[in-house]
């Protein structure tokens, strides 16, 4: 077992990032994920990998997009703003179908918004924020262990569908310090040598391209690529539950909030009402089926993010008629405190329990 | 003796190698070509091609597919 | 013997699909003798973008990825890094047009430029936006009737065109810029020595390498390919001078 360290979320993705054999990595600076480009600035020069300081981030993801293309493991990072200055690469990545990793350390929008803490990029990583029908496998990690966690899962899921991933980090965990344990990749590689484009020596050229003028074929492509979210979706659907094996009432909560989420469950345990946890993940697949299972033994979910009800879409469609469902949410700044989200949380449960 | 190849199904009817060849021996055919046009033809009775090949450099097609010169 | 036959670098069967006249097609097939000259196919990865120049992987016989519209010079980047951190030495080159590489792509085209990125970029230089039939570009002339400058470019309402060879000459990453033509056989044959030229730069190391082609466009032009290679040699290479703008071998 290694040591344990203090670190940021930051540098802890960055650390995991060359652990696994990244070996590229193109960004440009925004708070609050600017570190993860400082620390591999030195650590990738001195391993003789590939780093650029790119003139932006559509350049920065178009490097990625060309690495990507040559089986190297890929990286880049960036902050809600200017990861949608990135969509346009993404959308192209997936119908490429080439594995990027792309790291967002959320900060608050619309526009330029400010980098106060906010959830407020669920649905452009889910939903893609570029054009056409496609999805990106996104992760959801709460804390920095799984920070390291689940970047090494980003590598393993990006190459394994060969399909763009995103790790979507709260920028409070990003700026955070945890002890963390940098445990070996526990992933096998995956064999790219049937597409990536190295030289056509003693094989047939290859070419990778977005671009289909056949409609049959274009048609047949992105039903191909569905066919593949199929897969992902019944696959790599991941998940915390925190009891609810007894729970009545059950709440919903993504990234650092579900920590949150977690001292109100034993708030309320203590105060006699039976509250669990689900925690998804994947936010990409969702898992809407473990979430309509557990929703069927309570009559009450309550669905908490630091944003105006992104996910909350998809606990409807996960819950769908089974119980009733609230919202707790702020869009932006300083992270619900417990008062808070005690005040919000009573005025749902006052209407099931009369003992509130 | 040299001389052209010259695939029709190529050719595009831009002209161009007509007015390239120094010989002036290629013309306008009699057949019409994928463009709706007239494809061009490499006709040599007397034996005055050159090989110098400057009509497969202008074609953008690469329509004139082998050029030979007589050593 | 034999003095010329179809390219090993060209995928067999394959046609152009450009209009008739079009340089393109003469543009691709000098690039596709390079390749075999200095025996590159195998080693090769071509970036093809939006535009006309898109199709490149349908007619070049090497591997080839389609970058988003403008973005060639910074997926070529990613690729040539890549393939060195992977201990692999690899030929990579855009094909672009002058929309792609100098208006929507100008920042990463010079930032290449500016890194000395050892990579090459072809741009196909027609003075209009040709796939979308011919609007105002960035190289579109003081006075040329385009769709979207029904009256010709004028200073004072769509700004100066851009001299794509001398702004890339002017960054010190670059190690060899060069504006050539395809309007007639002496000077296609002395594009393929440029275009050779900037390939060898990039097999030495030398940095960013970097060839524009003034190329007609017959049907934009509304003229007759004959015409339009008239226009090049009368008009276009009087705005747009042939020749070697930096060469750092020579400078």
């Amino acid at each position: 077992m290694n040591k344990k360290e203090l670190l940021k979320g930051n540098i802890a993705i960055a650390k995991a990032a060359l652990n696994c054999g990244c070996k590229c990595y193109f960004g440009y600076p925004i708070t609050p994920q600017t570190e993860i480009g400082e620390f591999l600035s030195k650590e990738m020069q001195q391993r003789k990998l590939a780093y650029v300081c790119a003139e932006s981030e559509v350049a920065a993801i178009n490097m990625a997009l060309g690495a990507a293309s040559t089986g190297a493991k890929v990286m880049t990072s960036s902050s809600s703003c200017a990861v949608s200055l990135m969509q346009e690469a993404i959308s192209y990545a997936s119908s490429d179908e080439l594995p990027i990793v792309l790291i967002n350390v959320m900060r608050a929008g619309p526009g330029q918004g400010y980098i106060y803490p906010s959830q407020g990029d669920y649905n452009q990583a889910t939903t893609g924020g570029g054009n056409g029908d496609y999805r990106t496998i996104v992760l959801s990690p709460s804390n920095v262990q799984e920070c390291v966690d689940l970047t090494y899962k980003a590598f393993y899921l990006s190459q394994k569908y060969r399909n763009p991933t995103i790790l979507l980090v709260d920028g409070l965990l990003g700026q955070m310090a945890e002890p963390v344990e940098i445990n070996d990749n526990p992933y096998q590689e995956i064999d790219n040598s049937s597409w990536r484009l190295d030289g056509a020596n003693e094989r047939p050229s290859r070419n990778i391209h977005s671009l289909e003028p056949n409609q049959n074929k274009l048609n047949r492509h992105i039903i191909e690529l569905f066919k593949k979210y199929t897969i992902i979706e019944q696959n790599e659907c991941d998940y915390e539950e925190y009891m609810t094996q007894d729970a009545k009432v059950i709440l919903t909560a993504f990234g650092t909030m579900a920590r949150h989420a977690k001292a109100l469950c034993n708030y309320y345990r203590e105060k006699g009402i039976k509250m669990g946890l689900f925690r998804p993940k994947t936010l990409y697949p969702f898992p809407y089926k473990k979430l309509n299972e557990l929703s069927q033994k309570t009559n009450l979910i309550i669905d908490i993010e630091m944003n105006m009800g992104q996910m909350l879409k998809d606990v409807r469609l996960a819950v769908l008629s089974n119980a009733r469902v609230a919202f707790i949410g702020k869009p932006v700044g300083d992270w619900l405190t417990e008062e808070e989200m005690i005040k919000a949380a009573d005025n749902i449960l006052k209407e099931q329990y009369a003992s509130i | 003796m040299s001389y052209i190849k010259l695939n029709k199904n190529k050719c595009k009817s831009c002209y161009l190698c007509i007015d390239a060849c120094p010989k002036n021996l290629i013309k306008k055919s009699n057949e019409i070509g994928q463009t709706g046009e007239y494809t061009v033809e490499f006709k040599d009775d007397e034996n005055l091609c050159l090989g110098c090949g400057v009509c497969a450099v202008v074609c953008p097609e690469i329509a004139i597919t082998e050029v030979y010169k007589d050593e | 013997m034999q003095v010329f036959n179809i390219p090993r670098a060209i995928k067999q069967n394959s046609n152009f699909t450009f209009c008739p006249g079009c340089d393109h097609g003469v543009a691709i097939r000098l690039v596709a003798q390079i390749i075999d000259e200095l025996k590159l196919q195998e080693k090769t990865i071509a970036v093809a973008s939006s535009g006309c120049s898109v199709l490149l992987y349908d007619f070049l016989d090497v591997d080839c990825i389609e970058s988003p519209h403008g973005r060639a010079c910074a997926v070529a980047t990613g690729i040539k890094r890549a393939h060195r951190a992977l201990n692999n030495d690899r030929f990579v080159f855009t094909y672009q047009g002058d929309g792609d590489f100098a208006s929507i792509g100008l920042a990463e085209s010079m930032h290449s430029a500016l890194r000395g990125e050892n990579i090459t970029a072809i741009c196909i230089n027609n003075t209009n936006y040709g796939m979308t039939g011919g609007q105002l570009g960035p190289t579109t002339t003081m006075g040329q009737i385009t769709t979207t400058s029904p009256d010709g470019r004028n200073a004072h309402y769509h700004g100066f065109p851009i001299k794509t060879a001398e702004q890339i000459a002017l960054c010190e990453g670059t190690s060899f810029s060069a504006r050539a033509a395809l309007y007639d056989v002496k000077n296609i044959l002395s594009t393929k020595n440029i275009i050779k030229k900037a390939f060898q730069y990039q097999i030495e190391g030398l940095g960013f390498s970097f060839v524009e082609i003034l190329s007609s466009c017959p049907t934009n032009w509304k003229l007759s390919p004959k015409d339009s290679h008239l226009k090049i040699q009368n008009e276009l290479t009087k705005v747009y001078p042939l020749g070697i703008f930096k060469d750092v071998k020579n400078d």
